[in-house]
């Protein structure tokens, strides 16, 4: 009864996906691969943000994490991909609970900027320790993916993997934010304060969540590199953070179907702007924009709007006080 | 000795506009809440005024600067009406995923105008050196640091001799009172952003002639201001100053006496260490522990 | 066996001083109120008791457990439980889920004991009708409701209620005193309660604690404080009995 939901959702991304592997063009399949794997790390982003309410600008770091791990154990230490996949997503979870141990006790855009920072550090190391990672040209020649002796022959192929992996992330997050430990992340976003009052252990709640969305993050970014099979600083930018988070905002924060929607929204528009030619990216931050003012709710507001008349507005950000010649 | 003079001019000249990107930040973070990460955009978009009025239209020097503060004026005004107030009341992070939209918004839209070639911006004391203590100094460089700190004396005047200014203080205190008090509250919102197009006009203007105006400056602009007002304290003036030369100067001393590759990890790094182990910087008030 | 103690309490905010040398102990299942002007350090107390402010000085024993520096999920865990002055309710989840956070606090219950237990307490608080209700949906009153839910819902042996009467209509409140007193028989539930409405702390409490200026100023029954000099003067003497009685 409880599984229901979660079993739907997973049925629902192996039906609609199975059925655009069969339809779309062969270049639409790439981005529809680049979709998948985008969605993975932003139902993670979904845990830190949409539940706890950690704003993270450092989650492409993670991704890169991950990357880079399957990266350099493929191909300096000859590790199966099999093999380096789930070693990668391991030491990234403990990574982030290294990092996120002294930086959660921070908030709001306190968070926001030390994330950030974590982010421009994680590119600036990638880019200079060049004996391990490549330094700027990045690492090449990752090996291709086998399933049964047999390689992947193409995008279709790996989209398949790609949404099974997908609707098995998105199957876990659903009894995830079901239950107990679901509840008690959207406590802490709520108000921390009385989730202590609660019993609730907020520093152990809020490293989960954390640790949690790192190893989705991670996942995503073994999948990206066995897709590209190249990996480079410039894919885990804090740009690249950013990007996840609108994708999370403009598909509906808090929502496992939100962060689907708005991965594959944000991927795609830039190929339909294709006909503005150069000018696309102008367009693209003005779009994006329009949906943070039109449909504060994301895409998944959308049909509540329909529903439910629109929740009220939030409280403005707090002002704090100039100390001009104080 | 005269290397480290020469380094030190430098850092204090990058640091300064850094500075200024920081304070324009502070300012519409203090009286909107809005921390605006398009704050380098700004810089670049002063910078690209410059260009346009210096360089493609030939004007004589003091008209082409006024014309491009001029435009870094409006550019506050229109930014005031087309992202913020559509924006004011959504959250923390729907504004910074806003302002970093309309970020690539205006980087690109430079790119379309000015194309990815960087341009040369002059600076109105080209080529010209000064010797001091057996240094080579560039006579632009000390220009920057005595330019802005004018600009600083004028804040400083501006937020405590004038009416405009008071007011765009009791703004930021409170809001609901500055309104009960009877002022104008949207004006000095508005003021707010155009003060913070214009610093960030000035700071571009001079930032030209010391880097190669490039349209992707923006974003490591942005990241430096940042890393300045936390080392400074958030939301506080002169942490943003303070914070700003740190950071111009951790930035030449370290690339030259560290590491060139890790010399932004520097300032990131103390950056970090400074949210973990005092969050409010230097000048910043006591964060509250709870609430 | 006190179930709360506290000893010597003493807070300073720079030059102020909020609590001085304060000593309150609750007897299990006792009904204890607390009293005083605004800004007397009533809620500065229940912090200190809650762990929100750590004190300058001083002792907090639960149960005889000495848990001064103990971390506030901690002491919930340890049978403490506690409501807010303006009513602090988790707006994305619903009446159930709220309460429910209270019951998992019981680490052992699965899914299904935890909605049973969550019901059980909605069902003891009359908020049954409401349990998928959205807590944007709910009056202040009953949204206030659900927060004492909540914090029954953590199983605590002392619960500490700050201002629960403060917003609520008359037929409220007579219906939050029906609630505690009933509470109170079934359970052997000690309370401490922070109220301006002295009727309902005429009604409820067994010992009263006057604190002004952050000081101790009397203890004693209802009737004794009723009549005590210093607290007419302090209290009393400023408006207040027209709050309600």
């Amino acid at each position: 009864m409880a599984m229901r939901t979660p079993l739907a959702l997973a049925a629902a991304i192996l039906a609609v996906g199975a059925l655009l592997s069969f339809v779309l063009p062969e270049y639409h399949l790439r981005l529809m691969n680049l979709s998948v794997i985008s969605a993975i790390a932003v139902i993670g982003l979904n845990f830190a943000f949409g539940y706890a309410g950690l704003i993270s600008l450092g989650h492409a770091a993670f991704v890169g994490m991950g990357a880079y791990g399957v990266a350099i154990l493929t191909t300096r230490y000859g590790w199966s991909p099999w093999l380096a996949m789930p070693m990668a997503i391991a030491a990234t979870a403990v990574l982030a609970a290294v990092i996120g141990f002294p930086l959660l006790r921070l908030k709001g855009h306190y968070l926001a900027l030390a994330t950030l920072g974590l982010n421009v550090s994680f590119y600036i190391v990638a880019s200079n320790w060049i004996s391990l990672t490549g330094g700027t040209n990045g690492i090449a020649r990752i090996p291709e993916l086998h399933i049964a002796g047999q390689a992947l022959p193409g995008e279709r192929q790996f989209l398949w993997l790609g949404l099974v992996v997908l609707a098995v992330a998105a199957m876990v997050a659903s009894i995830l934010h079901a239950s107990r430990y679901g509840r008690a992340m959207i406590a802490v976003r709520d108000d921390e304060t009385a989730a202590r009052m609660t019993g609730v252990d907020t520093t152990v709640v809020k490293i989960s969540a954390f640790v949690l969305s790192a190893i989705y993050a991670a996942i995503a970014g073994c999948l990206f590199a066995c897709h590209t099979r190249f990996v480079a600083p410039e894919d885990f930018t804090y740009a690249h953070s950013i990007t996840y988070l609108a994708m999370l905002i403009v598909g509906g924060e808090s929502s496992i179907v939100g962060a689907i929607f708005g991965s594959v929204l944000l991927t795609f528009l830039p190929e339909w702007l294709r006909f503005l030619g150069s000018a696309y990216l102008v367009f693209f931050g003005v779009l994006v924009l329009a949906i943070l003012v039109f449909l504060p709710t994301g895409i998944v507001g959308l049909g509540r709007l329909a529903r439910r008349p629109p929740r009220r507005p939030a409280a403005p950000a707090p002002v704090r006080v100039p100390e001009v010649g104080s | 000795m005269a290397d480290f003079i020469q380094l030190l001019v430098s850092g204090l000249a990058i640091g300064s506009v850094y500075a200024l990107a920081a304070i324009g930040f502070v300012i519409v973070y203090s009286a909107t809440g809005v921390v605006n990460f398009a704050a380098g955009q700004f810089v670049m978009v002063g910078t690209f005024a410059g260009v346009a009025m210096l360089v493609d239209a030939q004007l004589p020097a003091p008209l082409a600067y006024s014309a491009a503060l001029a435009v870094m004026a409006l550019f506050g005004a229109l930014f005031f009406l087309v992202v913020y107030l559509p924006l004011r009341k959504s959250s923390v992070v729907t504004i910074i995923i806003g302002t970093v939209a309309i970020g690539i918004t205006m980087q690109n839209a430079a790119l379309l105008t000015f194309g990815s070639w960087p341009f040369r911006l002059p600076s109105p004391v080209e080529g010209r050196t000064l010797a001091l203590g057996g240094a080579i100094i560039s006579t632009h460089a000390l220009g920057v640091v005595g330019v802005t700190a004018i600009m600083v004396a004028g804040l400083w005047l501006l937020f405590n001799k004038t009416t405009v200014g008071v007011g765009m203080r009791a703004v930021a205190q409170d809001i609901q009172a500055a309104r009960l008090m009877g002022l104008k509250v949207n004006r000095l919102l508005a003021l707010s952003w155009i003060l913070a197009a214009l610093l960030a006009g000035v700071a571009g203007l001079m930032l030209g002639p010391m880097w190669f105006a490039d349209v992707s400056m923006g974003d490591p602009i942005a990241l430096k201001a940042f890393a300045a007002t936390i080392i400074g304290g958030f939301g506080s003036l002169p942490g943003a100053i303070v914070g700003g030369l740190f950071v111009g100067l951790s930035e030449v001393l370290g690339a030259s006496y560290i590491s060139s590759a890790y010399k932004d990890l520097i300032s990131f790094g103390i950056m970090i260490v400074f949210l973990l182990v005092r969050p409010q910087g230097v000048f910043g008030e006591k964060i509250q522990d709870r609430g | 066996m006190n179930v709360l103690e506290a000893r010597g309490i003493s807070k300073r905010y720079g030059g102020l001083a909020a609590l001085s040398d304060i000593d309150l102990t609750v007897a299990k299942g006792q009904f204890v109120a607390i009293i005083g002007p605004n800004g007397a350090g009533k809620s500065t107390l229940l912090n200190v008791l809650t762990g929100l402010v750590m004190p300058d000085g001083g002792q907090v024993l639960l149960d005889g457990r000495v848990m001064t520096r103990a971390a506030t999920y901690k002491r919930i865990r340890a049978g403490l439980g506690r409501t807010f002055q303006h009513g602090r309710t988790f707006a994305r989840l619903t009446v159930l889920e709220n309460v429910m956070i209270g019951a998992a606090i019981r680490r052992d219950l699965g899914e299904a004991a935890l909605r049973d237990a969550a019901m059980a307490i909605l069902e003891q608080t009359g908020l049954v009708a409401e349990a998928n209700a959205a807590i944007g949906s709910l009056s202040y009153g009953r949204r206030r409701m659900v927060e004492l839910a909540r914090a029954l819902a953590c199983g605590p042996r002392i619960l500490l209620l700050d201002e629960p009467a403060a917003g609520l209509n008359s037929g409220e409140v007579d219906q939050l005193v029906d609630r505690l007193s009933d509470l109170r028989a079934k359970r052997e539930l000690a309370v401490v309660l922070i109220e301006h409405n002295m009727g309902m702390v005429m009604r409820l409490a067994e010992r009263i604690f006057v604190l002004n200026f952050g000081c101790n100023i009397a203890e004693g029954t209802p009737s004794e404080i009723q009549t005590n000099p210093a607290v007419l003067s302090a209290y009393l003497g400023e408006g207040y009995v027209h709050a309600g009685v």
